[in-house]
């Protein structure tokens, strides 16, 4: 049960995409999926294939950009990077998530002084 | 802001991104290859390290469609991809398609239709300003009109209103002579227009100071008749036009939005209230207590309540019925009189005597036709169960692909809806055509019918929600059922196997139950209908309807004074009786079977009233011969004559059930009967000197009324219009002519309008024989439909059951055997939905009995006719496809399986 995965919040999907195009300069898709992956340590499960329609609802909303270039293993491939407004995005929401999170735990902290 | 930068990337992509599919299939298509070689490297078989990536990455058909949707247009995209398919698959079955249109076209043209019709005359608001404030001012909770001292009364008294109105329609003559024109009139207040926020497109509408008595003669007129009969000219205003041999000049012409207050015609000409007297000179109906002839109209202040209206009138009410008491009528009358009080009705849709006297007849035909769809529906559902039933290959080859099951029932949906579109866009034509044929046939030319049809967001809202909520009836139960497969199991055998079948063959025997219990709520209603118009047709009204011309003559403008309208209306008479091809001629003061009546209490010799309505008698004063002339039986005694005059003692003829009701088995010659106020001044005895037959007196289906004749010859003060009839040999028409110059003869100033007495009977026959003959063709449609129906179910019942079938009869099974095994099954689906259509009629029939006469709902033998009707029917298509049963080859069948 240690390989245990666990369903990643609805919603979350777009933050840890926007999170790993941050870091990165510009991924394609299965790169993408593999950074999500090591960055919540095989925890977090993603279905690999709803990363696309995520990627191209965040291209609609502006937060991304994608161009065609070549893989290293001299394949075509689609490459996202991170727009002005995508880093916006992600700030906002991760303001917000550590907001929620700080109070979520502040119950919690009462909770177990009890 | 951000929907904006949206909208345009979403066009420059749709714009540049034609390889969308193509882009997004190569770049997932990387990511399995990528992911799939990654597990290789673990040292797993590649066929195994692929299945591993597809796992991993999901349903890829749906991951794609979901990418689309990401960009907004793939429901528009899928849309007409299935809108598409659904053309392809529908033209590959024309007759499939061609059934399915016509049946909805029907279903659904006849409900618009209808619900046009209901809407123009229940539904519309008025066409003045904010109608929503209009408010009707009645007397309690009656609809009748009241005198012109109560509206007085009420406009100096207006606190609870931002403004009153009062009117009352009324037909004027254009005629300067000879025969009438008729034009529809309106006696309005002063305020009626600016009330109502009507502005004058020409020239000026009235103001208060043109309804004052003894004002100047004004008129304004409607844009129709501006146009119709002033050719549009501006010039118009100043011109004058004659009503009933009077000039008014016309002021002002509304716009054309503005067609009166009533909704089944529209105004031509309005003149001010004050104005009533030049042309109802014998009476002072300004000033008549007791002449109720208005109706009234306020508008509630904004911001206030109806109820706030109304406590206000109520408050004042004592003091208005105090001042406008009838001196006339009984002490305790008056008392009850000073009691009564106002209440308030919303008046935003006007008023309408249509919607009035057909609101039922209106509702049932709405529900009526509502069945029909019904009907239409559930036979559609049925085709489309048989039709998934012969696509299950097709789609559970599409699930099998990746398509989901919601995908697929949208599909099937999209085909659903697009027949209910097609459909309902010929229904909507033939409801175009239908509703105004239907008020056509409820026109007469007595009352021509002028309602407004032309279809309103109301009427499209209505089809389009009728068209969604019949695709979704017809459509939803088989896609959800068509697509309930179990795919492994259709792909390896034969498509017949595929849908658990008895299942499937229950939804449609349900459907087909449901239609037996409608159609048979139907027929038994059509039975009533067409009952109703067989009594009505064949009753004995008491008198020959055919070949009488009926002539109604007035005499108000014609110079007559009242001193000698008796003998010019005698000498008339007598011309009449000479002129070549007249049989007899006769006058009354009340028109056989017209609209009028005169109606008063009675005191009958020896006769103990329970009650003063028992005296009430309905009232004719006719002349010698005119009981010949109708054909209407002399029973005892003698017909009025010459010696009938003002100086003999006054006599009067009864009605046989008059006679019996007051004198019951004593003979009624000799007998007298009193009547005091009304028409006349003092206490008169009138002497019984005759019975007649019964006859009928407004309507063919009034129930039995007690009717009186006085002598024409004996009135002391005639009124200035009466009814010639006429009877001839030839037809009627041909009469015409003759007539004008034989009363021309004697004064060229009379008003005349001709009719024929048969049509003016037929006529009072009008919506009895719309409602029977819409009852019985819908009524006869749902049969067809339930056949139709019914067929479908067992012919698909032997189509499964063939290879059963087959082994029975190579065991030796007999031909009737066989067909009774199929009909056992149809007999039990006739058998519960003849139950449930029995009680539904029994329900039904308490809804309507106003619309029937003669016939009770719920007698047996007519429930009992219906039921055989629809069983022999319904059996006859069961039938057709049983006997095909029989003739089955027993081989064939046992190879086909």
């Amino acid at each position: 049960m240690a390989n245990r995965r666990d369903e990643i919040p609805p919603g979350t999907l777009y933050m840890l995409i926007l999170r790993v195009l941050a870091r990165h300069k510009e991924l394609h898709g299965y790169e993408i999926a593999n950074a999500i992956q090591q960055i919540s340590d095989d925890v977090l499960q993603v279905e690999e294939g709803s990363l696309y329609p995520a990627l191209q609802r965040m291209l609609l909303k502006g937060w991304v950009t994608a161009e065609w270039g070549v893989t290293a293993g001299n394949r075509r491939a689609r490459y996202y990077r991170l727009l002005a407004a995508g880093r916006k995005q992600l700030h906002a929401e991760m303001a917000q998530y550590q907001r929620v999170n700080g109070a979520i735990q502040k119950v919690l902290q009462t909770e177990g002084a009890v | 802001m951000n929907k904006l930068r949206e909208w345009w990337r979403q066009l420059r992509f749709r714009l540049m991104g034609q390889s969308f599919d193509a882009d997004l299939a190569e770049e997932m298509r990387l990511h399995l290859d990528l992911r799939a070689a990654e597990k290789q490297t673990d040292g797993i078989s590649p066929a195994e390290a692929e299945s591993s990536a597809r796992r991993r990455f999901g349903n890829a058909t749906l991951l794609r469609e979901k990418s689309r949707d990401a960009w907004g247009w793939t429901s528009l995209d899928t849309w007409l991809q299935d809108l598409r398919y659904a053309i392809r698959t529908l033209i590959a079955s024309p007759g499939f398609a061609v059934t399915v249109v016509l049946s909805l076209a029907l279903g659904i043209g006849a409900n618009t239709a209808i619900f046009s019709i209901l809407n123009a005359v229940m539904l519309r608001s008025l066409p003045v300003e904010d109608p929503h404030g209009l408010v009707k001012i009645q007397i309690g909770e009656s609809d009748d009109d009241v005198t012109n001292p109560i509206w007085e009364q009420v406009r100096d008294h207006q606190q609870a209103f931002s403004g009153t109105l009062a009117y009352s329609s009324e037909r004027f003559d254009l005629a300067a002579g000879g025969e009438s024109r008729f034009t529809e009139g309106m006696w309005v207040s002063g305020d009626f227009f600016r009330v109502l926020g009507v502005p004058a497109m020409e020239g000026r509408v009235f103001s208060a100071d043109d309804d004052r008595r003894g004002a100047e003669p004004l008129a304004v007129i409607s844009y129709s008749f501006w146009q119709r009969n002033l050719g549009g000219d501006a010039g118009a205003l100043g011109k004058t036009v004659r009503l009933n041999r009077h000039l008014f000049t016309i002021v002002g012409v509304t716009p054309p939005w503005f067609t009166g207050l009533d909704v089944d015609h529209s105004y031509d000409v309005a003149i001010p209230i004050a104005c009533n007297p030049m042309l109802h000179t014998e009476r002072n109906v300004l000033d008549s207590r007791l002449t109720w002839w208005l109706q009234m109209i306020g508008r509630i202040p904004a911001g206030e309540s109806i109820s706030q209206a109304q406590d206000r009138m109520r408050s004042i009410a004592p003091e208005i019925f105090r001042a406008t008491v009838p001196l006339e009528i009984p002490a305790e009358n008056q008392k009850e009189y000073r009691q009564r009080s106002f209440s308030l009705k919303p008046a935003a849709t006007g008023f309408s005597e249509t919607g009035a006297q057909y609101r039922t007849a209106l509702l049932t035909l709405m529900a009526i036709v509502g069945l029909v769809l019904l009907i239409a529906c559930a036979n559609v559902a049925n085709l489309l169960l048989a039709r998934a039933a012969a696509r299950q290959r097709e789609l559970s080859v599409r699930m099998s692909m990746g398509a989901g099951r919601w995908r697929v029932i949208r599909q099937l949906m999209t085909e659903s809806i697009f027949l209910s579109a097609i459909g309902s866009t010929f229904g909507f034509l033939l409801a175009l055509w239908g509703s105004r044929l239907l008020v056509h046939m409820l026109s007469t030319t007595a009352h021509p019918l002028e309602i407004n049809l032309s279809p309103d967001p109301r009427v499209l809202a209505f089809t389009i929600g009728v068209t969604l909520l019949t695709a979704l009836l017809f459509g939803f139960a088989p896609a959800v059922r068509a697509t309930k497969i179990e795919l492994n199991q259709v792909l390896k055998e034969s498509a017949r196997a595929a849908v658990p079948g008895a299942r499937r063959f229950n939804l449609s025997k349900l459907l087909v139950t449901g239609q037996v219990a409608l159609s048979l709520v139907l027929l038994v209603g059509a039975g009533l209908f067409l009952g109703t118009l067989r009594n009505l047709l064949t009753l004995d009204a008491g008198f020959t309807r055919r070949n009488i011309l009926l002539v109604s003559a007035e005499a108000q403008e014609a110079g007559v004074p009242e001193a000698r309208r008796l003998s010019t209306f005698q000498e008339i008479l007598a011309r009449l009786q000479s002129i070549p091809g007249v049989v007899a001629a006769a006058s009354s003061s009340i028109e056989p079977m017209g609209r009028g009546g005169w109606a008063q209490l009675s005191q009958p010799e020896g006769f103990v009233a329970k009650s003063p309505r028992d005296t009430l008698l309905f009232l004719n004063r006719v002349s010698s011969k005119y009981f010949e002339t109708m054909r209407t039986p002399l029973l005892l005694g003698r017909d009025f004559n010459d010696r009938d005059n003002l100086n003999s003692a006054p006599v009067v003829i009864v009605s046989e059930s008059t006679a019996r009701k007051f004198f019951s088995a004593a003979n009624p010659i000799g007998k007298t009967i009193g009547l005091e106020g009304g028409a006349f001044d003092k206490y008169v005895a009138f002497q019984v000197i005759g019975v007649a037959k019964d006859a009928k007196y407004n309507r063919l289906n009034e129930s039995p009324r007690s009717l009186a004749y006085f002598a024409a010859g004996q009135d002391p003060a005639p009124w200035s219009k009466l009814v010639f009839e006429i009877r001839s040999e030839t037809p009627v028409e041909a009469l015409i002519p003759a007539v004008r110059s034989a009363v021309g003869g004697v004064n060229k100033d009379i008003a005349l309008v001709f009719r024929s007495f048969e049509t003016q009977v037929n006529e009072s026959m009008l919506q009895p024989r719309v409602v029977a003959s819409l009852a019985s063709t819908f009524a006869g449609l749902a049969l067809v439909l339930a056949m139709v129906g019914l067929y479908g179910v067992t012919a698909y019942a032997v189509t499964r059951r063939s290879g059963e079938i087959g082994i029975r009869m190579a065991l030796g099974a007999q031909r009737t055997s066989v067909i009774w095994l199929i009909l056992r099954d149809v007999m039990l689906l006739l058998g519960i939905g003849m139950v449930f259509g029995l009680a539904g009629s029994l329900a039904a029939g308490r809804l309507v009995t106003s619309l029937l006469y003669g016939v009770r709902p719920n007698n047996p033998a007519q429930l009992t006719g219906a039921v055989l009707t629809l069983a022999l029917c319904t059996a006859l298509a069961a039938y057709l496809p049983a006997r095909r049963a029989a003739q089955l080859d027993p081989m064939n069948a046992l190879r086909d399986e």
